[in-house]
């Protein structure tokens, strides 16, 4: 799921720490947003475009971190009103529903844990490619 | 691009193996998430009856109660629905009303009986809050304007005394959303079809009552509150299937005697 590669050049010092701290920033705002999904988001795309200037490796980790949140960003979405729903009595509390908080959970720690691990790789000027998303952003994001 | 369109298929498809997988544990059991709604229902159905009970003065006449008793025995076995779970109670009041309560209450007041020229009226207006009972609106209701947690808190604390109260009130003098009055309605007309009652009662009632004058209007509670009278008159004429097949429910001196109990109660 997730590897590290060989970057076109070696990122310097200050380059390394603001990358990680895209991912970290993608982090905190996904602690904070939980309950209301689309704040990680809004917080990750003011970073990545405070950053869109930056060197190429610093914005390449910007769109990863930003791009590798659009799938919880839809299932967290999803849950978050299927629950407003219920709350407000419109649909009633299922099987279906309880499996999708779990399923949703699970992808949640995945992507909190491949965070983690990036943020922490990224600071040393390890390169991290994540399955899917690096390949997203490789596409997107030109020297 | 090829590439990742194949591995986004791959997420999706691990997601939905994992919620599949997930799906198969019976959650619903392990939580008993039906017993805890069943038992919140039950509480709010008995601290809302408590209330009324409380201010209300509860009638218990052999010439009304077995009357109401046999026109709900009907209804409920015409159409397949446990009358053994339905509690209903006559309330002397002179609005003309009736409403539902959680764990299936079903309270009549002595001024509906009053304003009903027969039977077929009265069935209509009983089948129309034994709808709202059966297609389960009185709980959407209250979590819809109470909110889950609140009616849980009330159930589980005992508190919430002004919530009853004022809760009590939406219930028995507010009518449910438009798309929720129409579906009773209409499983309303489908009740009196079955038990051999005619729709149309039910049709000229809604009617005779919106033309009253307005000062009389505010004992009319079941129909001030309610939808445009006319227009649901108009689709409960339109939706009735002719021909019926009817029957009486009561004979007509115990109809009789019903009406003069509830005019002049003792």
């Amino acid at each position: 799921m997730i590897y590290l590669k060989k970057f076109s050049y070696k990122p310097g010092e200050h380059e390394a720490e603001k990358a990680s701290n895209s991912y970290l920033m993608s982090l905190i705002a996904f602690i904070a947003g939980l309950p209301l999904p689309i704040i990680n988001l809004i917080a990750t795309v003011v970073f990545f475009f405070g950053n869109r200037k930056g060197t190429f490796f610093v914005r390449w980790h910007c769109l990863q971190a930003l791009l590798s949140q659009f799938t919880v960003l839809v299932m967290n979405s999803c849950g978050f009103w299927w629950t407003i729903h219920i709350i407000m009595g419109s649909v009633k509390i299922s099987n279906h529903y309880i499996s999708y908080i779990f399923t949703i959970l699970i992808f949640n720690l995945v992507e909190f844990a491949a965070t983690i691990y990036t943020a922490i790789q990224t600071r040393k000027g390890l390169h991290v490619v994540w399955w899917f998303y690096g390949n997203v952003t490789n596409l997107i994001c030109k020297k | 691009m090829k590439k990742i369109i194949l591995q986004f298929s791959a997420i999706i498809v691990v997601f939905l193996s994992i919620w599949f997988i997930i799906n198969q544990i019976q959650w619903m059991t392990l939580f008993k998430v039906n017993e805890v709604s069943r038992t919140t229902e039950r509480k709010l159905g008995d601290m809302y009856w408590d209330m009324i009970e409380k201010s209300e003065k509860v009638i218990k006449d052999k010439d009304v109660n077995p009357p109401i008793d046999t026109i709900l025995t009907r209804i409920c076995n015409s159409n397949h629905i446990k009358k053994q779970d339905i509690k209903i109670h006559i309330v002397e009041n002179a609005e003309v009303n009736a409403f539902a309560l959680p764990n299936k209450h079903l309270v009549i007041y002595t001024g509906l009986i009053k304003s009903s020229e027969n039977e077929s009226e009265l069935s209509g207006v009983i089948c129309h809050e034994l709808a709202h009972i059966e297609l389960k609106h009185v709980m959407k209701k209250l979590i819809k304007e109470v909110g889950l947690s609140v009616l849980i808190s009330m159930t589980t604390n005992n508190t919430g005394g002004e919530t009853i109260r004022q809760t009590t009130k939406m219930l028995s003098s507010s009518a449910y959303d438009r798309k929720l009055e129409k579906e009773a309605d209409l499983k309303a007309i489908e009740y009196l079809t079955k038990s051999g009652i005619n729709p149309l009662g039910f049709a000229d009632f809604l009617n005779r009552l919106a033309g009253k004058e307005p000062d009389a209007q505010k004992y009319l509670t079941w129909i001030s509150t309610h939808p445009d009278s006319k227009e649901r008159a108009d689709y409960i004429k339109q939706s009735t299937k002719s021909p019926l097949t009817l029957k009486l429910i009561l004979t007509p001196a115990s109809w009789t005697k019903l009406k003069e109990k509830a005019e002049k109660p003792d």
